[in-house]
């Protein structure tokens, strides 16, 4: 597909740039939100965008457009060749024609492109009928979703490397208001997966309805430190507000604290951290990153050991190692590095046995601010938090909105035990249950 | 962008089963960024954004589509798609398009790319130099310029027809200090609708400066402590407060299905009488103002809160049918790929009789935040949280030392009642504000106000 928009692209640069690459990005979207059995939002969408990065006397320049025509085509090319003669490479970057993966991992369904839009629809519609039906204190569902998308990719570049890829998922994802006097609490929950039969609208309703009630009530928890428990959501949201810190790219520029401490221990010895393209349960698994380079497997920490960072080829060669295939940008965007699938490795504990590891325990099952109130730069966090109590083992309350505050560094040294429940989130980060020795608490 | 006849046969075609309304949104947006960082220019991206999105209403229902592809087979393929989402009893032509005539409030004079790429290099770098001799634990300083023109053309079956251009300018500075292994930060990002004189009337080295003095500051300051305290916010980003607290519980979003706090509360006390909450589109060129809203309506001021009283809410079409409530102007959306919805513009807490000193003079313990960061609600719960980017203890009155790492949470229902002494100097500042129908330019602004209990979240 588009080799004519390509080929244009192509001829028009050749000669006036040192080396192009492309790449294209296609997306089929569709998504349904029901309210009170009617639909509420209906979005459909076919879209397309392609970005060019260039190379010209060692600078880069880059430019896109969602314009297809030989006329912006030649603009965007003379506009990123303008835009190149004002950067500064700290490496001169280099394309290449980079080999294939030995086999491809499966991300496309072709069972699910056949599940028609009525059953989408249908699935939303039931979603909000057995959330209202579980409990006459779910007042409101106001997130009663079901979605899907197809996207082809293709990248090309002038040193005759030539890749292209589809991938298709659906998701689903209920949000219900739960009422009890004044205290008003909100319960999520969410599937994503290539594979319909996971989609059960009766299982995902009452989770989110439990999620929800189990909450109300809430009693005000005094301020203090406390042993904490993330359930395994939760330290997959952690997890991924500090994922940056393992970004090659950040530790060039001086901003994770992860710099220099290569073999270093970082984090518990029950610790081990993975980015893993190839993980068949994955949503970000792929063949190859955005810059066609064949996609790998990643220990990062290893028992608590720092053993490698995340790399593109750019980054590698400044620290002198080989390309992590991490990779990364969208056609609008420049090159930089970012996780595809990224777990803490899951404990051999069943969730329940965390608890009776501390007397007093509180357990996180929400966290909100993850954008303002945790600094990827510091590594300190200060969030607002959903959770309960648990005594000897008992979950014993639930309580008013607090706040956790710590740093993720001191959080990675005082793990103290992981669950075996395991589960990747909406954007492919993965975690247990873990059990932290302990956090500051507000409330 | 795209011709009259053709407007009509779409949507006439998106209407051709039944829908009682169709609307089409066409965009051509060029964007610029260059984004400087360890004392070099890191990037430098051009680019078109380019589509066309489709609306259809079956009653209360809204069908929306967009591409990228404006042929006309095109568009009658994605007009096709939005007519047989569902079936409609409706018989409606489109009517005859008019010309909206629009006053342009926000004229520019600069268009951006008639400056020189060499005299924006230079700004960047005056920014970057102050930043980093201010002090010597300044060790990164990140600067970004990035200016985007965005040209909207609306119509719908009712007639309508209008087109506006909206250029936007903006800085955004972050400074880091370091020491050992701490690592501190400092931010502000001044931005308008507006020409590239807007970034002629910045002083470059007081922007360095000023980022790295918050940087250092929190650099030295000890953890705040934890628990609940009363608090004085000041001007400028401080309305982040409002804005997450009630800010997105006002808008129809939430309100038109009940998941919202403020739901059935016009015409009844929300807030404390001293506060009145203002969210107005036409502020000369401020970034959150618009002439038109993305729905095609001329933008309006709209008092949300007088004297404690809640007056309305921020309405988009759907969510005034929904209500049964006219319309204020307030659909945005970030781009053709999002449906409108009901939004902020430049969001406020008007001016109060007191001075800044007054309200910390009346607080024996407690927290001043000088500076936010940004924050987050759930407009469901009205649960709230935001970040204090430069915060000082209060001691018996007075400004004491510097704290940092604080998270204020609360519920915004609760927190408006608490505001109990307004000050005098109203400032606005700039953000993007994240929600279902993308990131948008918004203002939020307030003088000092004074909260007298809320959620501290420290580290000690």
């Amino acid at each position: 597909m588009y080799n004519k928009e390509f080929e244009e692209i192509f001829a028009y640069a050749n000669g006036k740039v040192d080396d192009i690459e492309i790449l294209l990005v296609s997306n089929d979207n569709f998504s349904v939100r029901i309210h009170e059995q009617e639909i509420e939002a209906f979005n459909y969408s076919d879209e397309k965008g392609l970005g060019i990065r260039i190379i010209k006397d060692g600078k880069v320049g880059y430019a896109y457009t969602e314009k297809f025509d030989s006329e912006t085509f030649r603009k965007i090319v003379d506009k990123a060749l303008e835009n190149s003669k004002f950067t500064v490479n700290d490496e001169v970057p280099i394309m290449e024609n980079y080999p294939d993966i030995p086999k491809k991992p499966n991300v496309f369904s072709d069972e699910l492109e056949k599940v028609g839009i009525d059953k989408k629809v249908e699935f939303a519609k039931n979603l909000e009928k057995y959330a209202k039906e579980f409990d006459k204190r779910i007042f409101n569902v106001p997130y009663a979703m079901m979605g899907s998308g197809k996207t082809y990719s293709k990248i090309a570049n002038s040193k005759g490397l030539n890749k292209e890829d589809i991938q298709n998922y659906a998701y689903s994802y209920a949000g219900v208001l739960a009422g009890e006097k004044d205290d008003k609490r909100m319960g999520m929950d969410f599937i994503i997966s290539r594979n319909f039969r996971d989609f059960d609208a009766k299982k995902l309703a009452e989770e989110s309805c439990r999620k929800a009630l189990d909450l109300l009530g809430g009693q005000q928890i005094e301020s203090g430190k406390y042993p904490i428990v993330f359930n395994n959501e939760m330290m997959a949201t952690l997890l991924a507000t500090f994922s940056g810190i393992f970004s090659a790219k950040t530790v060039y520029e001086g901003k994770s604290l992860l710099k220099g401490k290569i073999n270093e221990l970082i984090a518990n010895e029950k610790v081990t951290i993975i980015d893993d393209a190839l993980h068949p349960d994955g949503l970000s698994t792929q063949a190859f990153d955005s810059e066609g380079y064949p996609a790998q497997t990643t220990v990062l920490v290893d028992k608590g050991k720092l053993v490698s960072y995340l790399h593109n080829t750019e980054t590698a060669r400044k620290f002198g190692v080989k390309s992590t295939g991490n990779g990364s940008r969208g056609y609008k965007s420049s090159l930089t590095v970012s996780p595809t699938n990224f777990f803490l490795k899951a404990g051999n504990l069943k969730e329940n046995e965390l608890f009776g590891k501390r007397n007093r325990i509180i357990e996180i099952v929400s966290l909100q601010g993850m954008h303002s109130g945790a600094n990827a730069i510091s590594g300190d966090f200060s969030l607002s938090a959903e959770g309960f109590l648990w005594e000897n083992g008992i979950r014993k309350y639930s309580l008013k909105p607090f706040t956790i505050s710590g740093n993720i560094l001191q959080l990675l040294h005082d793990v103290e035990a992981i669950a075996d429940n395991f589960r990747f989130n909406m954007s492919s980060v993965g975690a247990a249950s873990t059990l932290i020795k302990e956090l500051t608490v507000a409330g | 962008m795209i011709d009259n006849s053709l407007i009509s046969t779409v949507l006439n075609r998106a209407l051709s089963n039944g829908a009682d309304f169709a609307e089409i949104f066409v965009e051509n947006t060029s964007n610029s960024l260059i984004y400087f960082n360890d004392n070099k220019i890191k990037q430098n991206i051009f680019g078109i954004d380019f589509g066309v999105g489709i609306r259809v209403f079956y009653g209360l229902t809204a069908i929306y589509a967009y591409t990228n592809d404006l042929s006309e087979k095109s568009l009658l393929a994605t007009a096709d798609a939005v007519s047989k989402a569902a079936k409609g009893n409706s018989s409606l032509k489109s009517l005859d398009l008019t010309v909206r005539k629009i006053d342009n409030l926000h004229h520019y004079k600069i268009p951006n790319d008639t400056v020189s790429k060499e005299k924006k290099i230079d700004f960047i770098k005056e920014i970057n130099e102050a930043s980093r001799s201010y002090h010597q634990n300044i060790t990164q300083v990140d600067v970004s310029l990035s200016e985007k023109n965005q040209k909207v053309l609306i119509a719908n079956s009712e007639g309508l027809l209008a087109e506006d251009e909206r250029n936007y300018t903006r800085v955004m500075v972050n400074s880091v200090a370091s020491s050992g292994n701490e690592k501190q930060t400092g931010n502000v990002g001044p931005g308008a609708l507006a020409g590239y004189e807007f970034i002629e009337s910045l002083n470059p080295a007081e922007l360095g400066k000023e980022t790295a003095r918050i940087a250092i500051t929190m650099l030295n300051a000890d953890y705040a402590p934890s628990g609940k305290f009363p608090v004085v916010i000041d001007n400028g980003f401080g309305g982040v407060i409002f804005h997450e607290a009630c800010g997105h519980a006002l808008e129809t979003t939430s309100v038109a299905k009940g998941a919202s706090v403020f739901a059935g509360k016009l015409g009844k006390k929300i807030a404390n009488e001293c506060v009145t909450a203002i969210d107005d589109g036409t502020i000369p060129n401020k970034w959150g103002s618009e002439n038109i809203d993305d729905e095609g309506l001329p933008t309006q001021k709209t008092v949300l809160i007088k004297d404690g009283i809640l007056n309305s809410y921020m309405i988009d079409k759907l969510g005034g049918m929904k209500m049964n409530l006219k319309p204020t102007g307030s659909g945005r959306r970030q781009s053709y790929k999002f449906a409108p919805a009901s939004r902020m513009r430049n969001t406020y807490i008007a001016a109060g009789p007191h001075k800044l000193e007054d309200l910390i003079k009346s607080i024996k313990y407690g927290i001043y935040a000088k500076k936010m960061g940004g924050g987050s609600v759930l407009p469901g719960t009205g649960n709230f949280n935001f970040a204090v980017a430069e915060g000082y203890m209060i001691r018996d009155g007075k400004i004491a030392e510097p704290v940092r790492g604080a998270t204020l949470i609360g519920n915004g229902a609760e927190a408006l009642l608490k505001i109990s002494m307004v000050a005098d100097n109203l400032a606005l500042a700039e953000g993007m504000c994240g929600s279902v129908s993308g990131s948008i330019p918004t203002t939020v602004g307030q003088p000092a106000i004074k909260i007298d209990e809320i959620i501290v979240g420290g580290r000690k």
